[in-house]
């Protein structure tokens, strides 16, 4: 049984199909990356994956139950941890706190809840961070605080939306490192929408590929770099026919 | 027969809640603030036909422009010194901020004018029906449906059929586009407020010929403004137009209700309550309401 | 238990606070042995009346960030069920304040499910119409007593089955009492899971709901315990005043006086209505009072603190409590 079952999956917004019939399959313990050129329907992938949007038709199946159309909430509680391309920057609750409201998904006692929230920012590295607030910190940091939040929620299956982006190059490499170190120790499932191909490829495992809401291409990323339609979507014919 | 007579009046005075409408979706659509004081302009509006035409022994339809003049000057200050700076802030500062304008317009008018209810007595159509077939209508109602009637067609070409008009509404639309257009967005906050004032000061100016003035008089029309504006849609102004007509019948209607269903509890009393009640659902079943665009 | 241990744990506290806070209560306990006139006493009632009021705001309106305008129906709903439980049946006030809140959490979960999926603007306009509806319902309904209100009866003083007193002394010991459990409450609800959550739907409620948390859920249980805040106010005003009708317990204003002492004084924050209230209580009722006596100035000072709410939502939304804690960063 596979652990996330995408089936025939169609978003419409009014006019652009944003997802046109899009399958796919992913097994618990791999990374996954999506990768495809601006408006080929990631997000709203992404979206329709974790309740932000509803679906029009298709299927998610999760750990063999359907969740399609579950909200947001619901998700997050059946296993689906997600982060946000841009986090919403603000002052009124310091990081600790921040991770704490990710721990107490599954944790009523507060003491508990900064116990684990504690923890998890020791793992990823930012203890030091605990009494700041999220307007005071650079994006490199507010990133991995989104990331530690999302992990509080004990996921099994976590979602990044563009989570290098915005990053210098020596971030990146701490990213991807901290991106492995999550997959290792925690055991988390992880598909990451990427644009960042220096993240993307080194951890993905397999590789899938939109263009213009469609899926043409999936599999490993040595191969999705040769592969003719890819290349064509991102660069255009002439390139694509030069290989 | 009475049903028929209700639907004209309702129409008639429907026109008018449609007007006071019309400023407030003006204002929202063009930056997504709910003016509370609207009332409070719609309030002083008809206070300054009753004074102007009181003191200076002219027609109330003549002093009209006065009204006219008066909201826009309102609107605009309004703009200047409270609403630009609340525009910065969180949603509960720009709540509380126009929250707090709508009770210092009422309590300085409280100051003024004192608490004495007030309504025209003198004027060329005053106290004059009109017979229409088997209705009798009065002429001050008849002749502030058909004015306010023209305001809304003004307001309606001037944004669709001037250059100034298109570039309201591209700002309004997207304001981050008609700033790279050129629009001076700034301004256009200014003119949306002139405009939500001036029209409101008109729909003042001419229902202050039939209905009584005095300091809290704004809240009742404000509210009836909002279910307006929610049933035809924020932003909407066909939206107002419709919703505003079809709350004035809903409203001349009901009392009818109560002697139909022969039920003493539902009453003319509960006129506008009703309106309240209409805006909750209209807003939690329809949020985008008639003409949905903003919401 | 837990609960209790987090209610009454200050330790986060900034030591001024702390201080603060103590000589404010030993002020409050000698308060009545000052020998302040009647007048006086009765401002002190009215800003721990109003304190516990904004309080009651504060959870949905300051932690939640969700600014409702109607509060006033749920002091109507706990005055009306005191007073009209002690007119028909004589029940004393122990029974009828605990139906009042029960009544008043009823109501605010029927009205609060819809509601909630309202934001902004709306959610705030949609807030004033109940409390308009219910108001007007209850102007019209002869059972409750319609416009006229509803008079209590007077008992034997001191009565503390139906909390009657002659002296204002009980009154203030006793919306003192009410006071510190309000505030012990509060203390221990910032520290909860829900306190937390509704923090996190403040900030960035999408966040929240990626975070397990059900947003609207949590709006609406927030929505609750204010509403019982509020009722408990409002029973204990149905037998401070003896007195109730739909214009002195359920109105609009009185709905804008309670959020506003709290944003004034810092929605958001501990420390916040209680500072809103005691702004604003005593300028209400001393300018009031001092205004009122000179003819032609009835309403400057209602427009004295409209032009306040103006200038603190367009420089400092945060409230004095904003102000005091930039003055602390410094």
């Amino acid at each position: 049984m596979a652990f996330l079952e995408v089936t025939d999956l169609v978003k419409d917004f009014g006019g652009v199909v944003a997802n046109n019939h899009v399958s796919f399959q992913i097994d618990q313990g791999e990374i996954i990356g999506l990768i495809g050129p601006n408006g080929a329907g990631k997000t709203t992938l992404f979206n329709c994956i974790v309740g932000y949007h509803k679906p029009d038709s298709g299927k998610v199946i999760f750990k063999g139950k359907e969740i399609t159309g579950f909200k947001p909430f619901m998700t997050n509680r059946e296993g689906i941890g997600r982060t946000f391309q841009i986090m919403k920057v603000t002052a009124g609750m310091t990081v600790l706190e921040n991770v704490m409201v990710g721990a107490f998904c599954r944790a009523d006692d507060r003491n508990l809840a900064k116990v684990e929230a504690a923890a998890i920012l020791g793992f990823m590295g930012l203890d030091s961070l605990k009494t700041h607030h999220l307007n005071e910190l650079p994006i490199a940091a507010q990133k991995k605080i989104g990331l530690a939040r999302a992990i509080a929620t004990q996921p099994e299956l976590l979602m990044l939306d563009e989570v290098a982006s915005g990053l210098n190059p020596k971030e990146t490499e701490e990213m991807v490192d901290l991106l492995k170190k999550i997959h290792k120790e925690k055991k988390i499932t992880l598909f990451l929408i990427e644009h960042v191909m220096e993240v993307v490829m080194p951890i993905s495992q397999r590789v899938i590929v939109l263009d213009g809401g469609e899926k043409i291409a999936e599999g490993l990323p040595k191969d999705i770099v040769k592969n003719e339609r890819v290349i064509k979507a991102y660069l255009g014919e002439k390139y694509a026919k030069g290989i | 027969m009475i049903v028929l007579d209700a639907l004209l009046q309702g129409i008639l005075m429907g026109l008018l809640f449609a007007l006071v409408a019309l400023g407030l979706t003006i204002i929202f659509g063009m930056m997504d603030i709910v003016n509370f004081a609207h009332g409070e302009f719609l309030m002083i509006g008809m206070y300054t036909t009753y004074w102007t035409s009181l003191l200076l022994h002219i027609d109330p339809l003549i002093t009209l422009p006065a009204s006219a003049i008066v909201g826009m000057l309102l609107g605009l200050a309004s703009y200047y010194w409270l609403v630009r700076y609340l525009l910065r802030g969180p949603m509960i500062a720009q709540l509380f901020g126009t929250f707090g304008l709508m009770l210092f317009l009422r309590y300085l008018a409280q100051f003024l004018f004192g608490t004495d209810y007030r309504i025209i007595q003198k004027g060329l159509l005053v106290g004059k029906t009109l017979a229409l077939g088997p209705f009798m209508l009065d002429w001050t109602k008849l002749s502030s449906a058909i004015l306010s009637l023209l305001a809304f067609l003004l307001v309606y070409y001037l944004l669709h059929r001037t250059k100034l008009g298109k570039a309201l509404r591209a700002t309004a639309l997207n304001r981050e586009a008609a700033n790279y257009m050129g629009i001076k967005t700034e301004r256009m906050n200014a003119l949306a407020w002139m405009i939500g004032g001036g029209t409101v000061g008109i729909a003042g100016g001419l229902i202050v010929n039939f209905w009584y003035v005095y300091p809290t008089v704004g809240l009742l029309f404000v509210m009836i403004a909002f279910a307006s504006v929610a049933m035809g849609g924020f932003g909407s102004i066909k939206g107002a137009f419709f919703a505003g007509i079809l709350i004035g019948m809903i409203e001349m209607l009901f009392p009818m209700l109560g002697q139909v269903v022969g039920s003493d509890f539902l009453g003319p009393h509960f006129k506008f309550t009703v309106v309240y009640f209409a805006y909750f659902i209209i807003v939690v079943l329809r949020p985008q309401g008639l003409f949905g665009w903003k919401h | 238990m837990e609960t209790l241990r987090d209610a009454f744990d200050f330790r986060d506290f900034s030591k001024p606070e702390k201080v603060g806070f103590a000589i404010f209560t030993l002020f409050l306990l000698v308060f009545p042995w000052l020998g302040a006139g009647s007048f006086v006493k009765a401002v002190a009632i009215q800003f721990l009346l109003f304190s516990l009021f904004g309080m009651g705001w504060n959870t949905i309106g300051g932690y939640g960030g969700q600014v409702e305008l109607g509060k006033a129906q749920y002091v109507g709903i706990g005055a009306y069920t005191v007073a009209l439980m002690m007119v028909w049946w004589k029940i004393p006030f122990w029974v009828s304040m605990p139906i009042g809140v029960l009544i008043a959490i009823g109501y605010s979960f029927i009205i609060g499910y819809p509601l909630f999926r309202l934001k902004g603007h709306y959610f705030a306009i949609a807030t004033i119409c109940t409390s308009l509806v219910l108001q007007d319902i209850f102007i019209n309904w002869k059972l409750v007593g319609a416009a006229k209100g509803i008079e209590l009866p007077i008992h034997e003083h001191p009565d503390f089955l139906y909390m009657q007193f002659k002296s204002d002394t009980y009154y203030f010991y006793f919306i003192m009492v009410l006071f510190y459990v309000a505030i012990f409450y509060m203390n221990w609800f910032r520290k909860s899971k829900l306190g937390y959550q509704l923090r996190m739907i403040k900030e960035d409620e999408e966040a929240a709901e990626s975070l397990g948390i059900d947003a609207r859920w949590c709006k609406i249980k927030a929505y609750s315990i204010a509403s019982a805040f509020v009722a408990v106010g409002g029973g204990f005003l149905a037998v401070y005043n003896l007195y109730i009708d739909p214009y002195s317990v359920m109105d609009l204003d009185l709905s804008i006086k309670i959020a506003l002492m709290s944003m004034l004084g810092g929605a958001g924050s501990m420390w916040g209505p209680i500072i809103g209230s005691a702004f604003l209580v005593p300028l209400d009722r001393f300018l009031g009072s001092w205004l009122g006596a000179q003819k032609g100035l009835i309403g400057v000072d209602f427009m004295i603190y409209s032009a306040l709410i103006m200038i603190v939502s367009a420089y400092q939304p945060r409230g004095i409590w904003g102000i005091i804690e930039q003055f602390r960063k410094k």
